[in-house]
């Protein structure tokens, strides 16, 4: 595989990126870092990894410009629109795993927003090929001296038959910025999927819309923890589709508002016999302020198709609370715990890596320090 | 903090407009350990409760003093850093918080693994409190909370029910060593144990028994010879039990 890209980040964005999981590169199987509106860097360490600018893979390889706008309609909003009109010069990367590989290190993949008021239209295609299992790690952060911009990303994954992808995805924007993010899968016979969303930190707008598709046999695991301080406002609406026979999906949903708004729709069809899915949404609301509205919902397209949810949206729990006080702690300490605990990743499906920087965002969050 | 004396002066409780308990007269001296006997619904738990002021229990007469400072109108973590612990009987399940977690929260970790390890729960720290804990590994784990929380004044819900035969004396151990009791030079503590089973008596030395029947403390004495009178005669007044009026209680009380 040929490196096409060996520029180096600085020191001040590697320290921007370890908050987001970064780690040094003999450590990842591969790195990728976008920085405004170009692939800044690119490095690999497998033998079984290909990371591209995706404008570059269009070139070498004319399979590639199929699976673009393979899963997502480029007329099906304005803003995916305007990132499509430029879609022979794409700004974004191309990660592929070859067939049958188990690459051992995890893939880590960054965008970097640098130029305050600075504009990203970003469309990012993965393909993890037949029977490849693959960790990848994605996270997009801002300098701290950038307060505004807009940011948009349309992602495309396919894993082929029997492709075992597990991805933790950790976003820290910054507080006045807007987002919107499209993120389309297709999950092929008896492919695998988990992943892991973190949004903790504070931003302006946020909208995120997600559909998979899974075929015969494939499964889906998710699990997302959204927090909202006054502030921020996230809209989330996510389809999955479970298409092939066979196919199973659970996610799970936790948010919190410390003040901000979180919109949550999230619709789990049914679509073939001897399918399974399970939808968990629960909701945290610390104050008066702000909104959780939690919509998870069932569509059943087939007789054979078994599909149940569970929502909640509550307060902390006085007995909870008292339990923890009564061992000593303030109101305040004990609040932090249990808001932690809600939050919380089951911790086996987060790799060994991101898990310290997950725990301090959670904590950072808490404490509003974000 | 040296241990002080708890002291309940004609207290009453209750939750809402509903009275549980009524004329308690109680003192538990520094380093003392009382036991608390009385039938299912006497009202043990939520004098505890209402002691350690758990919400929705409310003291509506009378006081609950500690070393001479009146508590009773104290929050519960107030209380708690005043000297008061719990072992609760059924406490809430905490999901996403580990035992390791609440003891950082403590900033008691390092004693942490020892305290684990003398109640056999090594293996639970990184557990999520009470999440599928079996009824003795609460138990357990309610006494790792208090090794954790240190308190001056324990006061222990059934420490021992669901507790199997093999753990129990671990947990008397446990609660004699918490207390000061097995010579480790620990200082004193004091307790407050409610027993259903008599089982904690063979392990810690208890110098006084009540008997709580209907929301009264009917009786109090020696621990041991009132555990035996409850074993062939239940819940009533022996023939050789100090009123709780009496004279010694009531000049207790004024101290
Ligand atoms: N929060 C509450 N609201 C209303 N009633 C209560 C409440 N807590 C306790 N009670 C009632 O007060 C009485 C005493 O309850 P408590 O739990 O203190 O009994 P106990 O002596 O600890 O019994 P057990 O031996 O079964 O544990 C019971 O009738 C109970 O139903
Ligand atoms: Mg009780």
């Amino acid at each position: 595989m040929t490196t096409s890209l060996r520029e180096d980040i600085t020191v001040e964005e590697k320290a921007l990126l370890a908050e987001v999981g970064y780690e040094e590169e003999n450590e990842r199987a591969g790195t990728c870092v976008l920085v405004d509106q170009a692939v800044r860097h690119i490095g690999l360490t497998d033998n079984a990894v290909e990371i591209l600018p995706l404008a570059e893979a269009l070139r070498r390889y004319d399979w590639v410009q199929d699976l673009m706008f393979g899963l997502i309609d480029p007329d099906e909003d304005e803003r995916i629109a305007e990132v499509a009109e430029s879609r022979h010069a794409p700004v974004g990367h191309f990660v592929r795993v070859l067939e049958g590989a188990k690459v051992r290190l995890p893939i880590q993949l960054f965008t970097l927003l640098a130029a305050p008021q600075g504009r990203q239209f970003h469309h990012n295609i993965t393909v993890i090929e037949k029977g490849a299992e693959v960790e990848m790690i994605s996270g997009s952060a801002v300098p701290r001296s950038v307060h505004a911009g807009h940011h948009v990303s349309l992602s495309e994954s396919y894993l082929r038959e029997g492709a075992i992808c597990r991805s933790v995805s950790i976003e820290h924007w910054a507080a006045n910025m807007e987002v919107h993010s499209y993120a389309r899968s297709r999950l092929e016979k008896n492919a695998h999927a988990t992943d892991s969303v973190i949004q903790l930190a504070p931003v302006k707008h946020h909208v995120s819309q997600s559909r998979s598709y899974l075929e015969e046999g494939a499964t889906a695991n998710d699990q997302s923890v959204i927090y909202a301080p006054v502030g921020t406002t996230r809209i989330m609406d996510s389809e999955t589709w479970l298409k092939g026979q066979g196919s199973r999906s659970e996610s799970i949903t936790r948010m919190v508002t410390a003040g901000g708004v979180i919109s949550n729709r999230s619709t789990l069809i049914g679509d073939a016999s001897g399918t399974s899915g399970f939808l968990g949404c629960n909701g945290l609301k610390l104050t008066d302020e702000g909104e959780i509205f939690s919509v998870p919902a069932l569509r059943a397209l087939n007789a054979q198709a078994q599909l149940s949810h569970e929502a909640s949206i509550g307060m902390i729990d006085q007995e909870k609370l008292s339990y923890l006080m009564a061992s000593g702690m303030s109101e305040d300490e004990a609040r932090d715990l249990i808001i932690q605990g809600f939050l919380n990743l089951d911790e086996q499906k987060i790799p060994e890596a991101v898990r310290e920087e997950v725990i301090r965002a959670i904590a950072a969050a808490r404490s509003g320090a974000m | 903090m040296p241990a002080k004396p708890l002291v309940l002066a004609d207290v009453e409780i209750a939750v809402g407009p509903r009275v549980l308990l009524r004329r308690l007269n109680l003192t538990i001296g520094a380093g003392e350990t009382h036991i608390l006997f009385g039938p299912n619904g006497s009202g043990k738990s939520s004098l505890l409760s209402a002691i350690m002021g758990l919400p929705p229990y409310h003291v509506t007469r009378g006081e609950v003093r500690l070393g001479g400072e009146r508590i009773d109108n104290l929050p519960v973590d107030a209380r708690a850093r005043l000297g008061l612990g719990m072992a609760f009987q059924r406490p809430p399940e905490l999901d996403g918080v580990t035992i390791t977690a609440l003891a950082r929260a403590l900033r008691a970790d390092a004693g942490l693994a020892d305290a684990a390890a003398v109640l056999d729960l090594a293996d639970f720290v990184r557990r999520d409190i009470n999440v599928g804990f079996s009824g003795g590994e609460i138990k357990r784990w309610e006494i790792l909370k208090l090794f954790l929380q240190r308190p001056q004044i324990c006061l222990f819900d059934e420490p021992e029910s669901g507790v199997d035969l093999e753990h129990i004396a671990a947990v008397g151990a446990a609660m004699e060593r918490l207390l000061g009791r097995d010579g480790t030079g620990d200082q004193r503590r004091s307790a407050l144990i409610i027993t259903h089973t008599g089982f904690i008596l063979d392990h810690v030395q208890a110098g006084m028994g009540h008997m709580l029947v209907n929301g009264e403390i009917i009786c109090s004495g020696d621990p041991n010879r009132l555990f035996a009178h409850i074993k062939s005669h239940g819940y009533t007044l022996p023939p050789w039990a100090s009123e709780p009026a009496a004279a010694a209680s009531d000049e207790r009380i004024a101290s």
